[in-house]
């Protein structure tokens, strides 16, 4: 036995001291790394450099092709299905698109371009990134390559758009679709329930309205609860906003003061969203943004969405299965007057892109009103299904008014509602935004608050403790 | 008197020999060190080409480097590790890690020998029901997360919750609800067969005259289970635990496909991943966090098997 015994365990202290000794080797090298870290960067970005110029995408000539990272929402998938017969055709530019989930294209997009990664030509972002990222010196100007394209007309896009996406007077995306958010409901529903919406409902009527129609067949609404500062952080911050509470004060110097996680208004709002969740909501609320709640609105499973002005035309497109059944009404409100939020996704082109002249060639396409007159005709969805809130053209258009009528001008309402300058009841730092606060740790903040606020809608923690949680995750930022 | 004497003479032979034995053992070691001399670049080569990116991490983990907002890269000592003690999150992805690692290997274990015990037994298909066990180790992570993230666990779609509903109970929402131990049931379900191949190999590997011979002499199933298999099995069992623990404290596939992060699955390994490039930007401290889990991995690995080990030699008669 104890001649086994010893044979048993030698190999496991040849290991032990193997790892010991990896770990001395490791620290003796530590100091004489130094130098080499800190040159690291400059020889990764020449590696990749070099990386691309054999994969020879930028040569000109006939075979040229692009690298588009875009968010996997449905419009952003019609494009890439029309883009081959649309725009390869026409210009013989090949088009490779990689189509990624909300939170993983910004992770991805933000190492790309902010490491300076070559991977993309184009990207798409958003509302929050854009002017953040044109003040960090990432992203071509597009103004520049817009005076040389009149057909792109930069002055028909609408300017609180252009205003969110600017920095500094350059404008640094191009608006692909622009929403704000307002409610959604099944008007045969409410109908049938005897109750009637407000054209602009606060949030105590809708929450209402909710718990009325809630059935065990049908829930009364969709909230978001999917962890995320875009998905969970985006619906719930309007509702903060409107409660009167804020994430940060602000110092003087626009700058993150001190957290307002604690404060009885984050308290309020909370407690409000996650108990209206708890009687009225869908199921598995906890794990739905806005395609979990777009299909349960379409398969009929809620009867109300508080959700992105984008998805009504979705929902009214010609093959949609409520189309026609639905009404919508301005985001619900509380202490303030307006409370819809203000967001576009947009096409970027990042300062390494390797032909920004050709990344230019398909922005300046794809943003186009050529693109959205092309969409009306070739979507199976109808002009209903265009991108939309960029272009005043848009709303002057006679095909698109005649699908849209439903929500047309309300979408243009709401946007033109929502409060990008003062969204709450304080002042607030860093760059204008409404159900985001503008500064680059809010990306952080958000998702891991709202990680503990999505645990709590699941019932797995309890509001107290997200809060406090939370209130520790925002302490850190602030100065 | 002649005996003593006698004795004295065995005694200087003995201690010749002993002396012989000695200087021989010598001279082979002597040997063997100059035979494996010529081989001491290439394993100092391999250390260094292999622990380079360790290497780097352990110098990013004295920086202040943060890509959002851009910041010059600075040194900052052994801050980062100084803040890593306060942190209530670290503290609980810790905690988290050490739950899920040590929850999902001892239960994979206990499967694993409840599924190797039955397939060393002779029956028909063997074959075909070995490999079907396998399968689950052979899907990819990102895979398995998927499938019982949407087909399983879903309170909409998963086949969980149509069962219970079948049963008439309330559905739940397994995923939100219970994060840490949705994660566990998938990292069991996966690594079950790995740990049932290598107990298995074990049990194949026993002396079959030993158990016939214990057999015979009347022991009962159970005796011959705990006193003869078990103590065999241990070496088997030793590198299990090692092999799983090692792995499963890196998890990071299951936890961003199933849960997405959050309180009770956020671990150490998605911890990183969220203070760097997933969102939080701060490659420095993120990098302080990942030494700490090398070294945790370290210490976990030995105290897990050591504890094993003095268990098991308490049964062994």
């Amino acid at each position: 036995m104890t001649g086994r015994h010893g044979r048993g365990r030698r190999p496991w202290f040849l290991l032990l001291l193997l790892l010991a000794a990896v770990s001395l080797v490791a620290a003796a090298c530590g100091d004489s790394d130094d130098s080499d870290a800190g040159g690291g960067d400059g020889s990764e970005s020449d590696a990749s450099e070099a990386g691309d110029d054999g994969g020879g995408s930028s040569d000109g000539g006939g075979d040229r092709s692009i690298n588009v990272a875009i968010v996997g929402n449905p419009q952003m998938e019609d494009i890439a299905t029309l883009t081959p017969e649309l725009f390869t055709d026409e210009t013989g530019i090949e088009v490779n698109y990689t189509i990624l989930e909300e939170q993983t294209l910004r992770e991805i997009v933000t190492r790309d371009v902010g490491a300076g990664g070559e991977q993309f030509d184009v990207v798409m972002i958003g509302m929050f990134e854009a002017p953040q990222f044109g003040a960090n010196g990432w992203l071509f100007d597009l103004n520049d390559f817009a005076a040389d394209t009149p057909a792109w007309d930069v002055d028909d896009i609408i300017p609180a758009v252009r205003g969110g996406l600017s920095f500094d007077g350059g404008l640094y995306a191009a608006p692909f679709y622009a929403e704000s958010s307002f409610v959604m409901y099944r008007q045969d529903v409410l109908d049938a329930a005897g109750v009637t919406m407000p054209d602009a409902p606060t949030w105590d009527e809708l929450a209402e309205i909710a718990r009325t129609v809630d059935s065990d067949e049908m829930a009364g609404i969709c909230l978001r609860g999917k962890p995320g500062w875009g998905d969970l952080g985006a619906s719930f911050t309007t509702v903060l906003n409107t409660f009167g509470g804020t994430w940060w004060l602000a110092n003087d110097d626009g700058s993150i003061g001190e957290a307002q996680v604690d404060q009885p208004e984050f308290r309020e709002a909370l407690e409000f969203y996650v108990g209206l969740i708890g009687d009225a909501g869908q199921d598995d609320a906890a794990n739905s943004s806005f395609n979990e709640c777009l299909s349960l609105y379409q398969n009929g499973e809620v009867a109300m969405w508080y959700d992105a002005t984008v998805a009504a035309g979705i929902l009214e497109a010609d093959d949609s299965p409520v189309q026609g059944l639905n009404g919508f009404a301005l985001a619900p409100t509380k202490v303030t007057d307006a409370s819809g939020w203000l967001w576009a996704w947009a096409l970027a082109i990042p300062q390494n892109s390797p032909d920004p002249d050709t990344a230019w060639e398909y922005v300046s396409w794809a943003t186009s009103e050529d693109y959205i007159n092309a969409a009306g005709e070739a979507l199976p969805g109808g002009w209903a299904a265009v991108p939309p809130g960029t272009r005043e053209s848009t709303y002057a258009n006679a095909n698109y008014l005649a699908a849209a009528e439903a929500f047309a001008q309300k979408t243009l309402d709401a946007m033109l509602a929502a409060p990008i300058d003062s969204p709450g009841t304080t002042p607030r730092p860093g760059l204008p935004g409404v159900q985001y606060v503008g500064v680059p740790e809010f990306q952080d903040v958000g998702t891991r608050c709202t990680e503990q606020f999505s645990a709590a809608i699941a019932g797995s923690t309890s509001i107290d403790s997200a809060l406090s949680a939370c209130q520790d995750i925002a302490s850190a930022v602030s100065n | 008197m002649s005996e003593v004497i006698d004795e004295d003479v065995v005694d200087v032979a003995e201690q010749r020999v002993i002396d012989r034995a000695d200087e021989l053992r010598r001279l082979q070691r002597r040997e063997a060190w100059r035979r494996r001399l010529p081989l001491l670049p290439a394993l100092l080569f391999t250390i260094v080409v292999t622990q380079v990116p360790f290497v780097l991490s352990l110098w990013y983990s004295l920086t202040d480097w943060t890509i959002v907002p851009p910041s010059p890269r600075e040194f900052v000592g052994l801050e980062n590790y100084g803040e890593l003690l306060d942190n209530r999150f670290f503290r609980d992805a810790v905690w988290t890690s050490i739950l899920m690692t040590v929850s999902s290997v001892l239960l994979s274990v206990l499967f694993g020998l409840g599924l190797a015990v039955l397939l060393d037994r002779k029956f028909f298909g063997q074959g075909f029901v070995r490999t079907l066990l396998i399968t689950p180790f052979l899907i990819m992570p990102v895979v398995a997360g998927l499938v019982w993230n949407t087909q399983i666990f879903s309170s909409s779609f998963g086949v969980l919750n149509w069962f219970l509903d079948l049963l008439g109970f309330e559905r739940i929402e397994f995923v939100t609800r219970y994060p840490l131990w949705s994660i566990v049931a998938v990292l069991v379900w996966q690594w079950t067969p790995f740990m049932m191949l290598i107990l298995l190999a074990g049990l194949q590997g026993q002396d079959s005259s030993v158990l016939e011979a214990a057999r015979v002499d009347g022991a009962s199933s159970r005796a011959i289970f705990f006193q003869i298999t078990l103590p065999q099995l241990r070496r088997y069992l030793e590198l299990g635990v090692l092999l799983g623990s090692i792995y499963l404290i890196q998890v990071f596939d299951h936890v961003e496909v199933i849960t997405g992060g959050g309180p009770d699955s956020t671990n150490v390994p998605y911890f990183v991943f969220q203070r760097s490039i997933g969102g939080g930007w701060q490659f420095g401290q993120a990098s302080a966090y990942s030494i700490v889990v090398v070294v945790a991995s370290i210490i976990i690995a030995t105290f897990g098997l050591r504890t094993l080990s003095n268990l098991l030699e308490g049964e062994t008669p």
